[in-house]
This record gives C-alpha cells, sequence and structure tokens, in this order.
C-alpha cells in the first residue's frame, strides 16, 4: 500500500465550529494538497499488530476506543476509506462525518457535509478520494475529498437506502437503491442513471462484491444480480429467512452471501446451486427473559453483517448491544464482545481488517418512545487481533 | 450428586473433576514428576496451573466470585452489590388488633381526608362497597378488597402496615409509613381524592400527543378504539406532519409467522422496516417538495440552506427531546 496522496482539507476542524466556517476552508485546495509522509500508517500496523503477540492479557486490559466528536444524533452507517484509515460515518442528523483514524487509535474530525433528510448509508470511491452518501432527501451526494465540495449524484422518489461503488473491469459505476423499489447505475457524468431496474419491493439492503450483486427487499424478496448484466435479475427468491430482511452482506469471494433478519437469526446462502448443500442459518441475538432462565426468549434485530477482508469470516450486530465474529466454514463463534449499553445500529472493517468500527445508537427498534434523552450514541474502535478472526480448522 | 468433568487428561481419554484429580492421575498414571506436569489444555490465561482446587461450587477464590458478581451485575444493568448483599429485609410490622383509642383516630383521619364524600350511615357491606368506589372520582388498578363499612368503630380488623382497605386513605396518625420499601413498590396508597393522578384516567387522550404516537391506519387492520383514535392537535411552529407509512399494496401485507413459545420479537411489525418508520417521524421527515435540486448541479446553494437550516433545526431538536421526555413520562 503506497502513502495515499489523500489529504483532507480543512484540518483540525472540530465539526463544532461554525459551517461557513468549514467551508470556507474547504475553498482554498492549494493549501492542503500538499504532500506529507504519512507515519500513521506504518505505526498503527505496529499498535494493532502488537496484540496479537501478548495472548494471555486478560479482555479488560485492552478496551476499545471511542471516536472523539460523534454525531448528535443515531449512527445509520460506516465506512472505511480503502486507502487509508479515514472513517466516513453518516447518522440521522443529516451530515456525513469524516474521521481520521490515527496509530493509537485517536481520531480526529476531518471534514462534514450535509444531506436535506437523515443520511442512510455512506460509501467510498476505489482510489478513496470521494465519499458517496444516499438520504431521507431522497438523493445520492458525492463528496469530494480534494475540494471539499459536494454534489448530488443521484435522484429518486423516495429515501435512497444504499449507496454502493461499484468496480467492474469496463470500469466503475455508482449503485443506488431505495424505498421507491429501484436500483438505479449512475456513472456520474450525466444527470440521467444509465439504467434503472424495477424491484418487487422496497429495498432494505444491498451488497457488492464483484461479479455479485445481491438486493434484499421488503415482504422478503431477495434478487441476485451477476454484474456482467447488471439490469436483469440472475436469481429471483424468497428469503430462506421468515421474517423481515435486515441485512445482506457478499461473501468476499462472490459466491454467496449472508443475511440477517429482525428475529435474530443470519443465514448463509451460496448462489450457485451445487454448493446449496452448505446452506444453513443460526440463531443469534438472542437474551434470557430472567438472568436465572436459559430461555434465550428476547429477540432481537441482525443489524449488519460485516465480512473480514481478508480471513473472509464475518461479524454480526445486533439490536441488543452485542456484537459477534464467526466463521461459516468451520460454523463456529470466534469471538463475543462485551454487551454494549445500547443496540449496535452499524460496524465496519477497516481495509486491512485491524480496526473494527462499530456504533452504538438508538435504531428505533422501540419506535419513538426507546428515544430517551440519555440515549448512548456513539462509535467504539476495536483493535482486531488475529486470533479473532482467523478461519479455525474444521475439526470433526 | 453428578459433577461435570473439565480436567481432561492430555494423554488419555480420561476426565477428572478437579485440577488435583488431573495432577494426581498423570502422577500415578503417566507417572510424571510432580514438576514436569503439563499445563491445563483450553484453560483460561492464568488459570492453566493446578494451584486451585474446585469441586462443585466449593473451593473457587473469593476475589474471583466478587469478580463475577461485578460482571453480573453489570450485564445485568443492576446497582453495585446488589447480587452480593441480599435485598433488605420488610421491616417487622405489629400485627395485633387495633385498640379503641387507635381505631378512633384512623377513623377521624379518614373523615377528615374523605370530607364531603363520607357517607352518612352504615350500610351492608356489599353495596356499601360499590357506593364507595362510585364515590370516588378516578379509577383506581387495585384490586376492589372488600371494604368494610366505613363509620362502624370498632373496626375488628386492618392491621397496620396492610394494604389499605380505603382508597385513598394515607397512613394514619401514629402507625407511620413502614421505611424500607424498595422504590416502585412504594405507593400502596393511591394518592387522596383532589391531588392529580399522576397517569391520566383511561380513555383521556393527552392533549399534547404528538402525531407520531396515533397508531398508523394500515388498511385492513382492526379498528383502533375510539379513545385513540382522536386526532392530534398540530403543534405550533411544526411542519405538515408526515403522512403515515401505507404499503403500496395493502392485499400483500405480510404477517409474521408464529413464534415458539415463550420468545418475544423485540421488532415486530412485518411490514415496514425500522428505518422507515424512523424516517416517517416528524424530527426527520422530509417532504418530497422541499427537496428541490436537481441531480449533477452543484448544490453549493442547497449546502448554504442546510447551513442556514441548522440554525432552525436546533430548537426543533431540542422540542423533539422534550417530547420524547413528555411521551416516556405518559
Amino acid at each position: 500500500m503506497s502513502d495515499s496522496t489523500l489529504v483532507f482539507p480543512g484540518m483540525n476542524v472540530t465539526f463544532g465550529s461554525d459551517y461557513c466556517n468549514l467551508r470556507a476552508q474547504h475553498e482554498s485546495p492549494q493549501a492542503s494538497l500538499t504532500r506529507k509522509p504519512r507515519p500513521f500508517l506504518s505505526s498503527i500496523m505496529a499498535f494493532f499488530g502488537a496484540s496479537s503477540t501478548s495472548a494471555n492479557v486478560s479482555s479488560t486490559a485492552e478496551k476499545d476506543v471511542e471516536v472523539s466528536d460523534p454525531p448528535p444524533d443515531s449512527i445509520s452507517s460506516l465506512a472505511f476509506c480503502p486507502v487509508a484509515d479515514f472513517l466516513a460515518v453518516g447518522s440521522w442528523d443529516n451530515n456525513v462525518r469524516i474521521y481520521e483514524v490515527g496509530a493509537n487509535g485517536q481520531t480526529q474530525g476531518k471534514a462534514m457535509y450535509g444531506h436535506q433528510g437523515p443520511v442512510l448509508s455512506v460509501c467510498w470511491n476505489k482510489e478513496g478520494n470521494k465519499i458517496i452518501s444516499g438520504g431521507g432527501d431522497n438523493a445520492a451526494r458525492l463528496y469530494d475529498i480534494q475540494t471539499g465540495q459536494a454534489q448530488q449524484v443521484a435522484q429518486h422518489d423516495a429515501p435512497v437506502k444504499v449507496v454502493k461503488w461499484l468496480e467492474t473491469p469496463q470500469g466503475s459505476i455508482l449503485a443506488t437503491s431505495s424505498w421507491d423499489k429501484t436500483v438505479k447505475y449512475w456513472d456520474m457524468r450525466s444527470a440521467n442513471p444509465v439504467s434503472t431496474v424495477q424491484l418487487p419491493e422496497r429495498c432494505y439492503t444491498l451488497d457488492v462484491s464483484y461479479p455479485l450483486l445481491v438486493v434484499g427487499t421488503a415482504e422478503r424478496h431477495v434478487q441476485i444480480f451477476n454484474l456482467t448484466n447488471p439490469t436483469t435479475p440472475y436469481k429471483t427468491m424468497m428469503s430462506p429467512l421468515k421474517w423481515q430482511t435486515r441485512v445482506i452482506s457478499c461473501f468476499p469471494t462472490g459466491t454467496g452471501f449472508a443475511m440477517g433478519s429482525v428475529e435474530g437469526r443470519v443465514a448463509i446462502q451460496y448462489v450457485d446451486e451445487k454448493d446449496s448443500q452448505n446452506n444453513f442459518s443460526f440463531k443469534c441475538h438472542r437474551r434470557d427473559q430472567t438472568a436465572t432462565s436459559k430461555d434465550q426468549s428476547l429477540v432481537f434485530a441482525v443489524n449488519d453483517i460485516n465480512f473480514h477482508p481478508v480471513h473472509g469470516t464475518f461479524s454480526t450486530c445486533g439490536s441488543d448491544g452485542t456484537i459477534n465474529f464467526w466463521d461459516k466454514d468451520s460454523r463456529t463463534r470466534l469471538k463475543t464482545f462485551d454487551p454494549c449499553p445500547g443496540p449496535v445500529s452499524s460496524s465496519a472493517f477497516n481495509r486491512t481488517g485491524t480496526i473494527f468500527a462499530y456504533a452504538v445508537s438508538y435504531d428505533w427498534s422501540k419506535g419513538h418512545s426507546g428515544n430517551t434523552p440519555g440515549h448512548p450514541n456513539k462509535i467504539m474502535l476495536h483493535a482486531v487481533k488475529d486470533d479473532e478472526v482467523k478461519k479455525r480448522s474444521q475439526k470433526r | 450428586m453428578v459433577l461435570a468433568k473439565h480436567f481432561k487428561c492430555g494423554m488419555c481419554p480420561r476426565r477428572l473433576n478437579t485440577a488435583g484429580g488431573l495432577a494426581v492421575h498423570i502422577q500415578q498414571v503417566h507417572k510424571l514428576e510432580p514438576e514436569n506436569l503439563p499445563r491445563i489444555e483450553n484453560a483460561l490465561p492464568g488459570r492453566d496451573g493446578y494451584e486451585v482446587e474446585i469441586f462443585g461450587m466449593e473451593g473457587i477464590p473469593a476475589p474471583d466470585v466478587a469478580d463475577y458478581k461485578r460482571r453480573k451485575e453489570i450485564e445485568l444493568g443492576l446497582t453495585a452489590g446488589s447480587i452480593t448483599q441480599p435485598p433488605p429485609k420488610r421491616p417487622k410490622t405489629e400485627n395485633r388488633p387495633l385498640s379503641e383509642d387507635e381505631l378512633r383516630a384512623q377513623l377521624e383521619a379518614h373523615k377528615a381526608l374523605m370530607g364531603a364524600h363520607e357517607t352518612p350511615a352504615p350500610a351492608p357491606a356489599d353495596t356499601n362497597q360499590s357506593a364507595v368506589y362510585a364515590a370516588t372520582p378516578q379509577t383506581y388498578a387495585t384490586p376492589p378488597t372488600p371494604v368494610p363499612p366505613i363509620p362502624t368503630p370498632p373496626v375488628p380488623m386492618m392491621p397496620p402496615g396492610a394494604p389499605p382497605a380505603f382508597p385513598g386513605m394515607p397512613p394514619p396518625p401514629g402507625f407511620p409509613m413502614p421505611p424500607g420499601f424498595p422504590p416502585g413498590m412504594m405507593p400502596p396508597f393511591p394518592p387522596p381524592p383532589g391531588m392529580v393522578p399522576p397517569f391520566p384516567p383511561p380513555g383521556v387522550t393527552p392533549p399534547f400527543l404528538p402525531p407520531s404516537m396515533t397508531p398508523p391506519v394500515i388498511p385492513g387492520s382492526t379498528p383502533v378504539p375510539p379513545s385513540l383514535s382522536v386526532t392530534p392537535t398540530p403543534i405550533l411552529g411544526q411542519p405538515i406532519a408526515p403522512p403515515p407509512l401505507s404499503l403500496p399494496n395493502p392485499t400483500l401485507a405480510q404477517t409474521n409467522p408464529d413464534l415458539k413459545k415463550k420468545t418475544m420479537l423485540k421488532y415486530s411489525e412485518p411490514n415496514f422496516s425500522p428505518d422507515e418508520v424512523r424516517s416517517r417521524h416528524p424530527k426527520y421527515y422530509v417532504a418530497k417538495d422541499t427537496v428541490t435540486s436537481a441531480p449533477g448541479s452543484k448544490t453549493d446553494a442547497a449546502l448554504a440552506q442546510v447551513a442556514s437550516e441548522t440554525g432552525i433545526f436546533v430548537p426543533e431538536e431540542a422540542r423533539g427531546k422534550k417530547r420524547a421526555r413528555a411521551e416516556d413520562f405518559l
């Protein structure tokens, strides 16, 4: 990984500051384009790598680091930059914030831009110099890190639930998916989409791992696309889970996907028919009614699933405030986090899989009345140890 | 007593109850010297030695027990020390028949409280009971305990500290409220008439019910009780109330399949995701015509608008929080 040329304009801006002030700094890109060596990239490896050698340090000794200056409202989405340790955070307060993650997990706010409605999804382009976000204002916006400018790049008839950057051999393209029951592909040169795909229902989740694109919608429809032919579904099916689809995440290999439902369950699904004997689902994110009973009768939604970019293992996080790491091949749980004080609404691995970021914030699972003023609202960074995410050898 | 044998010998399939047992087994069966015993496999870091001898639940080192209890307390959200120390016992209450004077004093206190509601003559117990209940202006959730006729001293029952027979009767003078009730169990005594009840009586909709609290009208759903279908009064300065979520095709409305017995789904709305429900909350709703910028256009104007709007949004957010609080209270 070479040093990125990516330097944010408006360094040392705190989010509390006046927005106009922030923009004024953005408009002087020359000053900010100076190349600087970035020692934090190597030192972050030193910091996060060191932990794997000391196996018998108790878990309480290494606390997860809290991101400073978090958004004032719930966090809807997290995305790490694919070339450096920058974290983009979308929030229900209508803004996207970009943080730099330093060597010891310390964070600093770098930039912020706004939507006209709640932000529901963020992603980065492959070069890591642009951020795309979709939100409740029915639009997707592109933020250019070098110029500090945001512009609208996509339009839907309903809130944009997911934005994803697709890298194909023919070039890169933006996919946006919305509650207006469409997926639209944009090349960002024209105001009109390259093509529009009609979905059977409102899109709830979408994920990509070239050449696989999977959309999960309301009423439990799942549509699988092969990106060599992105306009017609390769396969249409009903969810293997009996309850509302919450999240879908593709295997990094592109051979299948994991999906989570509101009923504390995750299904592992292969696309190819000949692998279908490997499909399975398992229960998770459940809690006992009382401390003494072992009935696991409180069933929470699975809010997010992320695959580890190196090892292919995955994380699930839930409305119950717990996070787990799993290995689908040996069908084992690799790690359990200490329960968080509130629902975990979103999570993300960084590009090397050494940092795991998760957002503890209200996910509306109890409706408006659950949104109490003192509800925790924070982003935590966990230094991932190798043995937490490495595949287990298959026993038996 | 059957105990789990957690200590597996590394050299043979034998499992043993305790670390000491395993040590003796390895020394005697496998003829290893006591000083080069293998570390215990699969143990937690620092627990792989043979020093601690735990049999069943006996012999757990005290610091570890304390640590475990502390962790459990944090996990369950209990106050510190509540597992370690059992809750304080209910103080002993005297259970004896009241004397004439005490009874008279109690009655006087009760009469003073009841004021105008006093029933003139002792009536048969059952009709009297209904009269008392009709006289109280509030409806209470307290089960109708049999009420003895009111003004007939001496009443031979009602020990102090017992749940009150008369709604609205405070502890009689000379009999202070028994201390030590945990909060939450505290008010066995409903407030006396004239005091504002902490909760509005059922059937009355509070005037500041936010629109989001009215159940969304889903076609085909069961009609809501009339007491809840009162249209919310619009709040001053609030933008247009977001339309309720509606299904594009109501005939395709989903229902959750039956859950296994005794399980409870935390998010049980089958037709809408939590994000959709949230996006229709007044705080987050964006009316379609308020978003005007065309795709591809530079949105500097839009950004400036957002910046200027933040000034407007701040009080609204504060209002939202206040409302949230009010709603929780309700």
